[in-house]
């Protein structure tokens, strides 16, 4: 039977991590991979991420992809594609099917990276064609090129739910509703906000009754729920949709470590079953470890600083390490880890109501009920400021570890600090020469450069832009304001598209000048 | 024994419910309905359940249905669906044919 | 129905391999080589893949990633094939599954 040092099943951000750390080490590392690509949910994301430069924030998920491929062919890690592991044995033996055939391997360590699955939530019509899971819309979109449906309701405000609202209408898709059973929206506000700034509105404390249509979906009703989930009556509204994104949570795949014998357990902070194991990943079997969401949802960014322990554990467990270098980089990796546990949406959060930021300000309670900042709530907020002349107007309200708005200002314009879950502040005095990069580097595209009075009775706003068609300078429009309706007319003044900005072009289009403050996105229409 | 486990234990009658024929497991075409008689029928634990009905076993092999039908024999039983052991595990975790499954890759002569 | 995505505003405009035919119960249909027969139904308005066994109740596209089941197909005659992870190739036969068959129930 052949065998391998290390054998990693799940090619995704922690499965690719952990191969190029052991492999560095100079392990004879092997991956399988059930899917046809690798790189799991990671090609699918074109938003830029979070967290700081170390987390790789301000890069689109599918460029890290594309780094973490590169680095595992450096580090020579071989990866198989079409490998779906059937079985994984106590004593470490891995049953694989490659095509046609099945083959036993032996690893001396395996780390399993399986991921998650989708979780399901039923209603009458659910098994309809049209009802699909909001990574089934991704898939489509971002891999495939084609558009899922043309008019479509999304269920579920959480992370996910919200980025792939946001891709739908980037590929011309019509999201005509955004809801969730739950009081609160569960995803970070600035995801939120710019998918409600393009019109879409948010039905919280509702959720589906039923779906409608006889071959496919025509069409679906919601209705509001009250504290225990059961419909109100008379509060039923109907969309015509041809689409239904279920986007209500993620569950461990971790049916390959239950099968090993290892010790499991029921989990809801981590997400269902999952097996009990250190902060580094062993599991109760020795030789065997885990990494990324099978041992508890979290994000791709954790996923990778996991799935880089694992390795590390895994090569010390096999005499590549000395003890005392596993446990220096260790803490390394943990405090880069720890560091994205904070703030409002850490683990540890999960489930508190928290009515206040870090710095004692009220968060906005519209944000959390309709996806965007109420007028009257934005002017508490430090990031949001009066000033003559353009300035950065930062609408990021909900402490969350990012700061990439911080370097991006050549001239220190905003100011986050050492703690990167504190809120962005904008700078007294500083000088804003207009160069756009904050607006370009913001991953939650919440930061507008703003001349609340050019002279003329008019203001200007650059926005962050990522659709297409690109409107022209001189296009005529409407500005729409935070919660997506018409404040006024508005014209483009200029669209900035440079290669610094990333794909996130930068359109300045000029209000009344009343309008400063609460004109947010353009559309151009009469 | 474990108090889950303990059939004599009274659950209360089975009340049919307006979403009894909602279909839970997708692939073998079970509804909600069918897995709550189940229970009633002294079916108390997942491994039961699914060879009782078949939930989880069609080709998906329970990969949609199985976290479903967890919360909603827990709702029956009366207990947190953390209570409740999960099916078996065992290979082949995924789908696969017969023949494939027979079809050992044969190793060369000798071991590396 | 313009559901294929010419340019992407991040993505710009999505590779595709060279174009090719198919059939679609009989029907000539184009797509792209290597692409999941599931895209390729999709873009040309498909909606139902199968008809399930008990019920006659339509069934389409679900997760997209090969995990659920509920796309399979008879492609080339053989049942049970999961559309969306099967790569599209010259002259396939795809058909509406009914059950674990391509023949309608009333002629099973």
């Amino acid at each position: 039977m052949k065998r391998y040092d290390l054998i990693i099943v799940g090619a995704g951000p922690s499965g690719l991590s952990a191969a190029i750390e052991a492999a560095k080490r100079g392990m004879k590392v092997l991956v399988f991979d059930e899917n046809e690509k690798p790189g799991g949910q990671l090609f699918k994301q074109i938003h830029k991420f979070f967290g700081s430069k170390e987390h790789k924030a301000k890069i689109r998920g599918f460029v890290i992809g594309q780094q973490l491929l590169e680095e595992a062919d450096k580090a020579g890690v071989e990866v198989v594609l079409n490998a779906t592991v059937i079985g994984l044995y106590q004593d470490k033996e891995i049953v694989v099917r490659l095509g046609e055939t099945i083959e036993h391997i032996k690893g001396d360590a395996i780390i399993i990276a399986t991921g998650a699955s989708e979780n399901m939530v039923t209603f009458p019509g659910w098994n309809l064609p049209g009802v699909i899971g909001a990574g089934a819309a991704q898939t489509m979109m971002n891999l495939h090129g084609v558009k899922p449906g043309q008019k479509i309701l999304m269920l579920g405000s959480g992370n996910v739910g919200l980025v792939v609202s946001f891709q739908l209408i980037q590929c011309g898709c019509e999201v005509v509703a955004l809801v969730d059973a739950a009081p609160r929206i569960g995803g970070y506000g600035v995801h939120a906000a710019k998918v409600a700034r393009t019109g879409v509105p948010f039905y919280l404390s509702h959720t589906i009754v039923k779906a409608e249509g006889e071959e496919c979906v025509t069409g679906v009703t919601i209705a509001e729920v009250d504290s225990h989930f059961q419909f109100i009556e008379g509060t039923e509204k109907h969309f015509d949709v041809d689409t239904i994104c279920l986007a209500v949570g993620l569950s461990p795949m971790s049916q390959l470590l239950k099968m090993a014998g290892c010790q499991m357990e029921d989990n809801p902070k981590r997400g269902g079953q999952v097996p009990i194991c250190d902060e580094y990943g062993r599991t109760s079997i020795p030789g065997i470890f885990v990494a990324g969401d099978v041992s508890g949802i979290e994000e791709a960014s954790s996923a990778m600083i996991e799935g880089r322990m694992a390795g590390l554990a895994a090569a010390e467990y096999l005499g590549y390490m000395e003890e005392t270098e596993l446990d220096t980089k260790l803490q390394e990796l943990d405090a880069a880890l720890d560091g994205l546990r904070q703030g409002m949406f850490a683990p540890k959060n999960r489930g508190k109501e928290i009515r206040e930021t870090e710095e004692g300000i009220a968060v906005s309670q519209n944000l959390l009920t309709h996806g965007y900042i109420a007028d009257d709530e934005i002017e508490r907020f430090p990031g949001f400021t009066h000033r003559k002349g353009i300035h950065p107007v930062i609408e990021c309200t909900q402490n969350i570890p990012c700061n990439p708005c911080q370097d991006a200002c050549p001239k220190g314009c905003i100011s986050i600090g050492a703690n990167i879950t504190s809120l962005p502040i904008a700078v007294a005095d500083a000088d804003c020469i207009n160069c756009g990069m904050c607006v370009a580097s913001c991953s939650g595209q919440a930061i507008f450069l703003v001349d609340e009075d050019c002279g003329d009775g008019t203001a200007t706003i650059t926005l962050p832009y990522e659709f297409v068609p690109l409107p022209e300078a001189g296009t005529k429009g409407i500005a729409l304001g935070r919660n997506g309706q018409k404040v006024c007319e508005a014209e483009v003044v200029a669209v900035k598209s440079l290669k610094a900005y990333d794909k996130t072009n930068l359109l300045t289009m000029r209000v009344p000048k009343e309008y400063a403050s609460t004109a947010r996105f353009f559309r151009a229409e009469a | 024994m474990n108090q889950i486990n303990d059939r004599s234990r009274d659950i209360g009658e089975y009340v049919p419910a307006p979403d009894d024929d909602m279909i839970i497991c997708r692939c073998e075409e079970i509804t909600k309905g069918e897995i709550r008689r189940a229970v009633h029928d002294g079916m108390f634990t997942l491994t039961e359940i699914r060879r009782y009905l078949r939930t989880g076993m069609g080709l998906c092999q329970g990969q949609t249905c199985s976290k479903l039908v967890k919360g909603i024999v827990a709702r029956e039983l009366k207990v947190s669906p953390a209570d409740l052991e999960p099916a078996t595990s065992r290979a082949p975790m995924r789908p696969i044919e017969m023949r494939i499954f027979a079809n050992e890759r044969k190793e060369d002569e000798g071991h590396e | 129905m313009a559901t294929r995505i010419k340019t992407h505003p991040i993505l710009g405009e999505i590779e595709k391999g060279r174009k090719v035919t198919f059939l679609y119960n009989g029907k000539e249909l184009q797509g792209y080589e290597g692409e999941p027969i599931a895209a390729a139904l999709k873009a040309e308005g498909v909606m139902v893949h199968r008809y399930t066994k008990k019920q006659h109740k339509p069934r389409g596209i679900f997760c997209a990633i090969g995990r659920c089941t509920d796309c399979v197909m008879v492609v080339d005659g053989k049942p049970n094939v999961r559309t969306c992870v099967t790569p599209l190739k010259e002259g396939m036969r795809i058909e509406t599954q009914y059950g674990v068959s391509n023949q309608p129930f009333e002629e099973q």
